[in-house]
């Protein structure tokens, strides 16, 4: 916005120009009329002031079509500009901004708002710079001719304003809450399409569009309640400025006949007072616009001034290389400031290239606690350290640079699947990518598609099988090459020779690479040097496979569970 | 590099234009009362309008200038009485035109909605979900845009034109046909200018879709592109489809500037001729001084509108461009759509009743007969798949991942149409049934839990009131009660988007527990307890043990400890069906099923 100060000058001068122009012409006609009056005294024919008018006209369009471009473009590059801004922001931001907010929201803070912020910062500002020119001349041009008629024919203008004055504070509301509500419908829009297998299993069309027309509605409300502003702002407007032609009409028209006014002062005037009457209309779509515009913008603010809680480190710890030692020092975490906390005092180190396990009942804690690691949610300082540095001064990307996560939930960005696989490194050759899906056991797979590695798969992966998109989540994380590997239960969705398939591949692959792998399946965290047990967010065993087994309780529990199904199904 | 086609809406490259304002009408329909009263209020508006500078006329030729000061103020008072009559009007005009312009924009809205939700899923696997709610939202946020600036008045604004051509002509012929000699280069310009501008028009509306489907995939995968150091190449990809929005606006710019430019000039253009021409007159005693006045006051007024035109033109051919778009979603139906239900004819609005026993005697038979299937092309994903699934029998399908078991489920309740073959109910093919009489009758628990945004009760009940009295039932059921009564407002707490305030785990019972509520008469579990530990995979076992009995269901699964209690055990390879009988069965054959079974029990 500050950048763009010339472009508004150069185009406020463009205008002033043009307007020049405009001002000019009346003012030629003037001559003109007063010529024709008293074709004795003139001293040019009408034709000399014709051509003038004419010269000016030219110019006044070639300077206008400028001052429109430099504008209302600068416009269209703040809103450039502004979105940029407003992505960047987006990257820095971090988990929990992303739970509380809806994407449909975000999506029409992105362009339903910001249209409107445009709208203000190119069609609002050309018309408020070029009402205040024309105000100003046209009130100075009038001065002139007669001061004490102006101060009549501009009586009913600050009574307007006043008035409009009232009226836009309301409009600020309306707008917000127009806004809101269009966020709403964007969001439930947003849902409906994520959910459409659901929706269409279950036969909630129906019920669906109910909602949407109660969202619909809302937003159609809201709509009104700003239509009846509007409506009321344009003829109040209109008005006032009839009424000053009607002053002028019967003062101005009492001193021609008096003799203290000439008749070519007389249209004169009126000419000008005409030309006020124009930018007045606008002025009411201004105000709207100027309503809208803020309040859209403050929509937009709140983003850009949402405050990350994971952020980089104040002064970060020079890091070259981290090992891949993980320690907890009593870890104690919650989502919102809850009164209990989800995790609890978890201690723990984690030598580099150990492998460890992590067990326990759904909601126990596990994802958080791994998640925790990249510092997805904020930790507190002093609780989790890698290489002996808390994480919280680790500079972000070195942190998660040495990370290699595959999230309990796979998400692939409609790419093809060689993009997707080689996200987490530059230009990965296609050797490379081709190994790391071998390694996941994804190869034979991919190669049975028809464009192999360059298929392009669905959004968030929905045209791969539940066990591709797994698979080439884990692809994408080894490819990383990195010196922690954390896989929240990686393997829920494939099949027990897939399964070990990658087991074996992977063992391979380990080599001194810290691990930790989340599973319900303990045939999976077998080979594990450490299995930790966490339940209701303590880890409440630990151990080794053996160790755990001996110890009789929860693994040994569950592990003789699963052996005594195994047992049962060979009867 | 950049991801190429991705992000890539199609522009719709269809020359609509006079269909499409016709069929653009047709939404006004409803409302045509309101519009005959706008189109009404138009006259007597441009009336009163019109009328102030004849008043203005007669005040200088008759008074003024004859400094005759009686009669005077009662001209002033007509004078006032026409402002006061034109403010009323416009009001009015204003008033009815948006709320003529929101119910016809709300419509709409209610229109593709409603179309959206007859799209097959297959639409879904194509099309971002940016792209769509940009043509929901902003594409119909641009006709608001049409109507605030009156496309309503544009027949009041020719009205007027009409009207001031008509007096001009009348008050001076041989002076307005001067006049009107610039006029038909303003045509000209404005026809060439519209076809640019359409084609610049169709790129913006295209381009900001892809920006909002790259946006909206950025939002979902924000901890991916995080975990992996990514937001600087993100930022780079959005920033050229960012900019390529940007410069696909920025020659519409000049083009309205240039046309506005245009028409300002003419009209000043217009009145240098008329001083030139008409003084000519005067001088000669063919014109009255008040007529020229009147004359030059009247080009003004006959310039306004058209320069209003001209800047509600752009307005106008961006909105043309949108409602292309809406068109061309509202027109996808043909061949896209599910196909006939030759039952029902269309069948937009299923009845809201779910409960399995209602949808008539519950099937005895549901055959697969040879059927093919391929999402794209003939990359079949099934290849003559057969199977036949009898009353109350509980079937699992097992097999390699990607070989086919998702979509043999999505295709018994049509989410997808079988390509060749057939499936059949009691030997009824079911395309010949109605989609919700086939739908209502199968609960699914999909791979790929979704929860909306809502309480945990409306995402187990769906808004439905028969499966929220079963709500907590159900849960009961499939072990959610636990974890749930363990939150701070148990069956009301709010879920997040996707339900990320939840495990994994919590969201897999959730989505189980809403096909239990429904109380399918088939059950149709695809991988329903991959996420849960073994306890409570146990504990929904023994919940379901009752439920299952007397049900058909299909059970995928691979975790061949959870398909135990199966019937039959079907092993399904690349398409194809491999194997199939009761576990022991399976295992006395010593095939696919007996290898995967030692993998997994292997010790
Ligand atoms: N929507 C889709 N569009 C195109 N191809 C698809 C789509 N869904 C699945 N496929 C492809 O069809 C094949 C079978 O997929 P399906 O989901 O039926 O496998 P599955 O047996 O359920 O596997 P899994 O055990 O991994 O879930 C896979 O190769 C997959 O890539
Ligand atoms: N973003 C979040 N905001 C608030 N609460 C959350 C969030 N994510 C998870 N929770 C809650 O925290 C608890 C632990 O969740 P977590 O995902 O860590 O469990 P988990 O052990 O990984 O379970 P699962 O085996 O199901 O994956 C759950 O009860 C869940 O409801
Ligand atoms: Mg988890
Ligand atoms: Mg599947």
């Amino acid at each position: 916005m500050r950048s763009r100060r010339g472009t508004y000058l150069l185009g406020g001068l463009c205008l002033l120009g043009t307007n020049s122009c405009a001002l000019f012409i009346p003012w030629l006609m003037k001559l003109a009329v007063e010529g024709l009056q008293f074709p004795h005294k003139a001293q040019h024919q009408p034709s000399h002031y014709a051509l003038l008018i004419i010269a000016a006209a030219l110019l006044q369009g070639i300077i206008r079509i400028f001052s429109r471009t430099t504008l209302l473009h600068a416009a269209r590059r703040i809103e450039f500009q502004l979105r940029e801004e407003l992505y960047a922001k987006l990257l820095d931001l971090d988990l929990p901004f992303f739970s509380r907010e809806r994407t449909g929201d975000i999506l029409s803070r992105f362009s339903n708002d910001l249209t409107n912020v445009r709208m203000l910062m190119g069609f609002g500002v050309l018309n408020v710079i070029n009402t205040a020119i024309i105000y100003l001349a046209a009130i100075f041009l009038m001065v002139r001719i007669s001061p004490s008629l102006t101060a009549c024919a501009i009586i009913p203008f600050p009574l307007m304003i006043l008035g409009v004055k009232r009226l836009s504070a309301s409009m600020f509301r309306r707008s917000k809450r127009a806004q809101e509500e269009l966020a709403r419908l964007s969001s439930h829009v947003e849902e409906n399409v994520s959910a459409a297998a659901v929706v269409r299993a279950y036969c909630r069309e129906t019920a669906q569009i109910e909602a949407f027309r109660e969202f619909n509605s809302r937003y159609l409300e809201s709509n009104m309640g700003m239509a009846r502003l509007r409506g009321w702002m344009i003829p109040v407007i209109a008005a006032t400025g009839a009424i000053g032609t009607l002053i002028v009409l019967i003062l101005g028209g009492s001193r021609v006949i008096a003799g203290s006014l000439t008749l070519g002062d007389f249209v004169a005037f009126n000419g000008y007072l005409a030309m006020l009457i124009w930018p007045t209309v606008v002025l009411g779509w201004i105000l709207n616009l100027m309503q809208r515009g803020a309040a859209s913008m403050s929509r937009l603010n709140h983003v850009l001034e949402a405050v990350a809680t994971v952020t980089e480190p104040a002064e970060p710890a020079s890091v070259d290389r981290l090992q891949g030692e993980i320690e907890f020092r009593n870890l104690t975490f919650s989502y919102d400031q809850q009164t209990t906390p989800l995790l609890t005092d978890i201690s723990l180190t984690i030598k580099p290239g150990k492998k460890v396990g992590i067990a326990g009942p759904v909601g126990s804690g596990k994802s958080s606690l791994v998640r925790l690691i990249p510092r997805l949610y904020p930790v507190a300082d002093g609780q989790i350290f890698i290489d002996g540095i808390d994480v919280n001064r680790i500079p972000l990307a070195r942190l998660r640079g040495a990370i290699g996560f595959v999230p309990q939930e796979s998400f692939l960005f409609s790419r093809s699947i060689g993009d997707n696989i080689g996200y987490g490194k530059e230009e990965a050759d296609p050797g490379e990518i081709a190994a790391a899906a071998r390694l996941a056991s994804f190869e034979e797979d991919v190669l049975r598609f028809p464009d192999g590695y360059g298929t392009l798969v669905g959004e968030r992966g929905v045209t791969l099988s539940g066990g591709q998109k797994q698979r080439a989540a884990i692809a994408r994380a080894l490819l990383k090459n990195p010196s922690i590997l954390i896989l929240d239960d990686p393997l829920s969705a494939v099949d027990a020779r897939t399964e070990e398939e990658i087991l074996e591949s992977m063992s391979g692959y380990y080599g001194d690479r810290t691990v930790l792998i989340v599973s319900h399946r303990l045939s999976a965290l077998r080979e594990c040097d450490l299995i930790l047990v966490l339940e209701e967010g303590r880890v409440v065993e630990q151990g080794d496979h053996e160790g755990l087994l001996a110890m009789g309780g929860r693994y040994a529990a569950t592990w003789h569970e699963q052996q005594l199904r195994a047992e049962i199904e060979r009867l | 590099m950049h991801y190429g086609g991705i992000y890539e809406d199609e522009i719709v490259g269809k020359a609509y234009d006079r269909r499409l304002m016709g069929r653009f009408l047709g939404y006004l329909r409803p409302y045509r009362l309101l519009v005959v009263v706008t189109l009404l209020l138009l006259p007597p508006m441009a009336a009163a309008r019109l009328a102030q500078p004849y008043l203005l006329k007669l005040a200088i030729d008759n008074h003024i200038v004859k400094a005759q000061m009686e009669g005077l103020p009662l001209l002033a008072g007509w004078f006032l009485l026409l402002i006061l009559a034109e403010s009323i009007f416009t009001y009015a005009e204003v008033w009815l035109l948006q709320y003529v312009g929101q119910k016809v924009m709300f419509d709409l809205r209610l229109a593709l909605f409603s179309h959206v939700q007859r799209m097959p899923a297959a639409f879904f696997d194509r099309t971002p979900t940016g792209s769509l709610v940009t043509r929901l939202t902003s594409d119909v946020e641009v006709l608001g845009e049409m109507f605030a600036a009156g496309i309503i008045t544009i027949v009041g604004d020719i009205m007027v034109l009409v009207g001031i051509i008509g007096i001009m002509l009348w008050m001076n012929l041989k002076l307005s046909l001067v006049t009107f000699s610039v006029l038909p280069l303003l045509v000209w310009v404005a026809f060439t200018f519209r076809r640019r501008m359409r084609e610049a028009f169709r790129q913006v509306r295209a381009r900001l879709a892809n920006l909002n489907a790259f946006l909206a995939e950025s939002i979902g995968g924000m901890a991916v592109v995080q975990l992996f150091n990514r937001q600087a190449r993100e930022q780079e990809e959005f920033t050229r489809l960012n900019a390529s929005y940007r410069d696909a606006n920025l020659p519409v710019i000049s083009w309205d500037a240039a046309l506005y430019a245009l028409v300002e000039t003419l009209s000043s253009v217009a009145v240098g001729i008329i001083v030139w021409y008409g003084g000519g007159e005067i001088l000669q005693g063919a014109l009255t001084f008040g007529a020229l006045v009147a004359f030059i006051q009247y080009i003004e007024k006959f310039f306004s509108p058209i320069r209003d035109l001209s800047a509600k033109y752009s307005i106008m051919q961006g909105a043309m461009a949108a409602l292309e778009r809406i068109f061309n979603l509202l027109d996808r139906e043909h061949g896209e759509s599910l196909g006939s239900t030759r039952g029902e004819g269309a069948s937009l609005l299923p009845p809201p009743l779910m409960g399995g026993g209602e949808g008539g005697r519950p099937v005895e038979r549901i055959e697969f007969r040879d059927v093919w299937f391929a999402y794209s092309g003939d990359d079949y994903v099934l290849k003559g798949f057969d199977l036949t699934i009898r009353r109350g029998e509980t079937v699992a399908l097992v097999g390699e991942t990607g070989g086919g078991k998702t979509t043999v489920t999505r295709l018994l309740s049509r989410l997808y149409e079988v390509e060749r073959g057939s499936i059949a109910f009691d030997g009824t093919d079911i395309r010949e049934l109605p989609l919700t009489a086939l739908r209502s009758r199968i609960g699914v628990v999909l791979q790929d839990p979704y929860l909306f945004t809502g309480s945990i009760e409306f995402n187990i009940s769906l808004g439905d009131d028969q499966a929220r009295s079963r709500a907590e039932e159900a849960a009961h059921i499939v072990g959610a009660d636990r974890f749930i009564r363990h939150l701070p407002n148990g069956y009301g707490e709010e879920v997040r988007e996707r339900g990320v305030n939840l495990s994994a785990g919590e969201r897999q019972l959730i989505s189980f527990a809403r096909a239990v509520a429904f109380d399918p008469e088939i059950l149709v579990l695809d991988e329903a307890t991959a996420s849960v530990d073994t306890a409570s995979e146990r504990l929904i076992q023994e919940g379901l043990r009752g439920l299952m009995e007397g049900r058909t269901s299909l059970v995928v699964a691979h975790r061949l400890s959870t398909i135990q209690d199966a019937d039959r055990i079907v092993v399904i390879h690349r398409g194809e069906k491999m194997e199939e009988g009761t576990h022991q069965e399976l295992l006395a054959k010593r095939g696919l099923y007996y290898r995967l079974y030692q993998l997994q029990f292997k010790d």
